[in-house]
């Protein structure tokens, strides 16, 4: 679009601001029979924050547990439940909403639509994902266990046949975990119909799918990814179910099932999983960077592939999390290239990062920090996934807390650091106010020092032979005082964390005026006030360039020159 | 009052901006989800085939279902040809298509019902019986199940069709049906190889 | 909706709205709860089936025939813009410098064309080795792709100067895959490189990975280790680095940052900073 008429025009929404609010009970009326995609994307993250509180409470109480050798802090039973419900409430009550928020808060306004395509179903997909939750949680007192007390699901969060077979798991707890899966996977197939649909339907004039923002072509994967793999998850929880409740034999060795093909169905989710929590980060450090480095984005067509490839590939590479099950070389050689092959777009990103901030002016701002710690870690992450990958090396590490800190790293040192930057960047559009920024740099640097404390130390124990899901240890095997670095690390983490939700608070009342644009960016949801308006923005957006707001800040100079 | 901008009309940009519509997107990714689980219970099914450790076996009771399948099969050709004439407004010749697609998903779907009672009482084949009968009854109760909710939904259009509330300006609805309409039609044919023509 | 009695410019619209609705909670609700009556009470889940009819009524007479929308009024004032951003100085550096954009991308062909070069450049030296050494063009060859050949452990020095095809076949593969993917990586990385890329390209990365290997092929393949003369290998690695890395810096060269003076890739934004780009534009 080199000969697009200059100058640019643009338009001010002159509307005053709504400020009628009812009585507290209207309020929430507001918030539960609401349509729009913000206040949704704000309950998603809301109900995300929750969980990442509750799931951390349950991270800190294993620590405490495995801090020293021979520690009766927690019973054995209590022990696989909590690590049950840590890995289950991360990934699917943390993870999921969280990403699907920040996409559904994001997305609309980024493509300069007034709403998501379905909202109705938007709201529905929320409801599902968030009683799903709540359903889940609710096994604490209704689970009815062995001793008929309530209990929770403990059957781990990959829950392994015939581990959940009737015969093995009594009572209703491993109920609890496939129905509420099922609930809230409907809930999450939901959002991901709707963000495509969005995506390629609601866009604004102007909006070619190459002039998207990085972000919503991420979402745009990511929600394709989603549709590929938790229908399998909802598939092998519905042959659970009728395993279960109606004596099927799907994962039943008795009568010729067969528990390795829960295995892999399991894992043909398990592992796009990974990446469907990470490109999300990915989006996000995608936003991040250039803004802060104060330079277009390196290598959009190339990022854009990458996204899609890793898409693709990771499709192929579940069994890298069944190599010492005892599949035939020929697939063990299959799975150990295809896992190698993702590297491949994954590096191609981490290296346009780089590029972006290269020659760049970098504001070291904290959303910024966030994102250069992500980048480090994530290669380091990435570089101990390699190790794991190659089977000779998995069969002496599998199982092992090398494992636990490699994905630690991955779904940590990527997510819970691109996350809180994302929030540290589009609060001020969320609510209208800056997150402090002294409170933020302490959030950071805390959250540094206890992540690496924590997940560096871990691989030691690991290398060294101590077995995951183990309830306890003896003394004198090498592992005492890297368990007890690992723990001490988890508190210095669990400190910055509520200094983060501290900050929430706080800034929400206390915080600077953001106004619209408060860190000079290029997209548009910086061109609407701060918190936008029910209808987003008051006249419909067209745009001629990956930066409409260059262009607006820039007349002289406009991206769509170069395009 | 807010001072924020918005970037606005260049006229370059005017030109025919056309998206895709946003049902048919929807109902796309959808049936891309639904394919997915049913190919997760393709894949259990074919994987146990002939591992059932007793009977019965699929040789000994399964049953071509041929005039099943021709009946499913020709409602996609029934729906479309209603579809054709929604478009053209022709209400009476759409409200007869439309229940004669109505009219062979019933079919199916009695069919069905029939071989389930057959394999139940006379051959003692239930969902717990053997692998067979665990993969057999959910695989064909997945699909059946489709089938259902899709019967449903052409009921409801089928009534307001003869009540006279649906127009033609409801074709896009309409055919984002006949698309899950097509689905379920053509999942039939995948689970009609798998189930009675490899696995018996 | 153009109202003549506003400000010129402004105009009222009408944005249409979704109208919020309960009618998704109901039915996720009542899906939540029918499933929630396996695992509590049956009457769970008759409430959940009425509650999911009810939802699904609803929520079909809330879209059809017509959506239900809530109309927003808005008023909004369309403007021109010049420019809304206070003027600074800018780094002027010289007139395409905002058009460098990072389009330049490393070329293919350049890397396959050095990785072909430096691979049949390197052919030489191996097989001289094995002339001078062993009398065998072969001994080499079968070095290199002894390894791939199943059933063939152990060699005596004698085996490996005599032809063997499926040697031949494994080294050819590994060879030309190997000479192609450095090739392609020197494409890559070589013309961004500020100086001396032949000095690096050439000399410096052979004796890197040639390090590495004589450190680690010791635990990894013993036998491949003590059959290997380094120094005949560091000069064909050498020989390779030398070729390839020439045909790749004869082919392409791309314009980076670090051909800016240095004070503008410290980011100093200062008027005279470029002396002769300033005389240009006339005094200040």
């Amino acid at each position: 679009m080199a000969d697009s008429t200059l100058p640019i025009g643009g338009a001010i929404d002159l509307t005053p601001q709504s400020e009628v609010y009812g009585t507290w009970l209207e309020q929430v009326h507001d918030w539960v029979v609401t349509a729009d995609h913000k206040k949704i994307g704000l309950m998603y993250m809301a109900y995300a924050l929750i969980f990442l509180l509750v799931g951390g409470v349950e991270a800190i109480l294993l620590r405490i547990q495995l801090a020293v050798p021979h520690n009766n802090f927690l019973s054995p039973e209590v022990f696989n439940r909590i690590f049950t419900m840590h890995g289950t409430t991360m990934v699917f009550l943390m993870g999921m909403p969280l990403i699907i928020g920040f996409g559904n808060y994001l997305v609309p306004l980024m493509i300069g639509a007034r709403d998501m395509a379905f909202p109705r179903l938007n709201a529905f997909s929320f409801w599902m994902t968030s009683l799903g939750g709540l359903f889940l949680y609710y096994s604490f007192i209704g689970g009815v266990g062995l001793q008929g007390a309530g209990s929770a699901p403990d059957v781990t969060w990959w829950a392994y046949a015939p581990l959940t077979e009737r015969a093995f798991s009594r009572g209703h707890s491993t109920d609890y975990w496939a129905l509420a899966l099922i609930i809230s996977g409907f809930g999450t197939i939901g959002a991901a119909v709707n963000i495509i649909a969005t995506t390629l339907c609601m866009r604004c004039k102007g909006m070619t799918l190459f002039r998207m923002p990085l972000l919503v072509w991420l979402n745009l994967v990511v929600a394709g990814m989603i549709l590929i793999t938790i229908s399998p998850l909802t598939a092998a929880q519905i042959m659970l179910v009728i395993d279960r409740y109606l004596g099927g034999h799907f994962f039943d060795s008795q009568a010729g099932g067969s528990p390795v093909v829960w295995n892999h169905f399991f894992w043909i989710f398990g592992h796009p999983e990974v990446y469907v929590l990470v490109l999300p980060a990915f989006a996000i450090a995608n936003e991040i960077i250039p803004v802060f480095s104060r330079k277009a984005i390196f290598g959009y067509p190339a990022m854009v592939a990458a996204s899609v490839g890793i898409g693709l590939i990771s499709l192929s590479v579940w069994a890298h999390h069944m190599f010492t099950v005892g599949m035939n070389s020929a697939s063990n050689a299959f799975f150990v290239l295809s896992t190698g092959m993702v590297g491949v777009p994954t590096g191609i990103k981490i290296f346009n990062w780089l590029a972006t901030m290269w020659g760049g002016k970098i504001r070291f701002a904290t959303p910024m920090l966030f994102c250069n710690a992500f980048l480090i870690q994530f290669l380091f992450a990435g570089l101990t996934g390699i190790m794991l990958s190659v089977a000779p090396w998995n069969w002496q590490l599998h199982n092992s807390y090398f494992v636990v800190a490699h994905f630690h790293y991955v779904l940590v040192g990527a997510i819970v650091f691109c996350f809180p930057g994302g929030f540290y960047y589009w609060y001020p559009k969320m609510t209208g106010r800056m997150l402090d920024e002294r409170l933020g740099k302490w959030h950071f640097w805390l959250f540094v020092v206890g992540f690496h404390m924590t997940f560096d130390f871990m691989h030691v124990p690991g290398l060294l032979g101590m077995p995951r899901s183990i309830y306890t240890y003896e003394p004198g095997r090498g592992w005492d005082g890297w368990n007890m670095i690992v723990s001490i690390g988890g508190a210095v983490q669990a400190v910055a964390t509520l200094i983060f939700v501290y900050n929430l608070v706080h800034s929400y009342f206390k915080g600077a005026e953001a106004g619209p644009d408060p860190w000079d960016a290029w997209t548009l949801e910086w061109t609407t006030t701060s918190p936008p308006p029910a209808y987003n923005f008051a006249s419909e957006p067209v745009v001629s360039s990956r930066r409409p707001l260059w262009d607006l800040k820039h007349p002289e100079d406009p991206d769509s020159r170069y395009e | 009052m807010s001072t924020s901008t918005i970037p606005l009309a260049h006229g370059a940009a005017d030109h025919d901006w056309v998206l895709p519509d946003r049902g048919t997107v929807a109902m796309l990714s959808l049936i891309v989800a639904e394919t997915a689980i049913f190919g997760i219970f393709v894949v259990a099914y074919v994987y146990y085939i002939g591992k059932s450790i007793s009977g019965p076996l699929p040789r000994q009771v399964l049953e071509l279902p041929i005039f099943n399948t021709v009946c499913l099969l020709s409602s996609s050709l029934t729906i479309w040809m209603a579809e054709r004439a929604l478009k053209k407004g022709a209400m009476g010749s759409f409200s007869l298509w439309w229940a004669l697609t109505v009219i062979l998903g019933g079919i199916f779907l009695g069919g069905t019902a029939r071989e389930w009672k057959k394999l139940i009482y006379h051959d003692g084949l239930t969902i717990s019986t053997n692998l067979f009968g665990t993969t057999f009854y959910s695989l064909v109760g997945l699909h059946a199940s489709h089938v259902i909710v899709g019967l449903t939904m052409l009921s409801i259009v089928l009534i307001f069709a003869l009540t006279g509330k649906l127009k033609s300006e409801h074709s896009r609805q309409v055919e984002v049906l006949s698309l899950y309409w097509h689905f379920v039609d053509a999942v039939w044919v995948a689970v009609f190889t798998v189930v009675y023509i490899i696995g018996r | 909706m153009d109202d003549p009695h506003e400000n010129p410019g402004v105009s009222k619209e009408i944005v249409e709205l979704p109208a919020p609705t309960a009618w998704p909670l109901v039915l996720a609700l009542g899906l939540t709860f029918t499933l929630a009556g396996l695992v509590t009470n049956p009457g769970m889940s008759i409430l959940g089936g009425v509650l999911v009819l009810a939802g699904c009524v609803g929520w079909f007479r809330e879209v059809l025939p017509h959506q239900h929308h809530l109309a927003v009024p808005v008023k909004v004032q369309k403007l021109e813009f010049t420019t809304i951003r206070t003027k600074i100085a800018r780094i002027q550096v010289d007139e395409s410098h905002r058009a460098r954009l990072p389009v330049h991308t490393p070329s293919v062909t350049a890397g396959v064309k050095g990785g072909i070069a430096g691979g049949a450049a390197m052919i030489v030296p191996a097989l001289l080795y094995g002339l001078i050494r062993y009398h065998s063009i072969w001994y080499a060859v079968n070095l290199l792709g002894g390894a791939g050949v199943a059933g063939w452990s152990n060699p005596t020095a004698a085996e490996l100067t005599h032809f063997r095809l499926s040697a031949l076949i494994f080294a050819t593969i590994i060879h030309v895959a190997g000479s192609l993917l450095v090739g392609l990586l020197y494409g890559a990385m070589l013309p961004m490189l500020p100086r001396h890329p032949i000095l690096l390209g050439g000399i410096i990365a052979p004796l890197l990975w040639t390090g590495v290997l004589h450190a680690t092929l010791g635990l990894i393949n013993p036998f491949l280790d003590e059959r290997i003369d380094w120094w005949w290998f560091v000069a064909s690695q050498v020989t390779f680095g030398l070729v390839a890395g020439w045909v790749v810096a004869q082919q392409t060269h791309i314009y980076t940052e670090q051909f800016l003076p240095f004070a503008a890739r410290m980011g100093l934004e200062t008027p005279g900073l470029m002396e002769e780009h300033d005389r240009e534009d006339g005094p200040k």
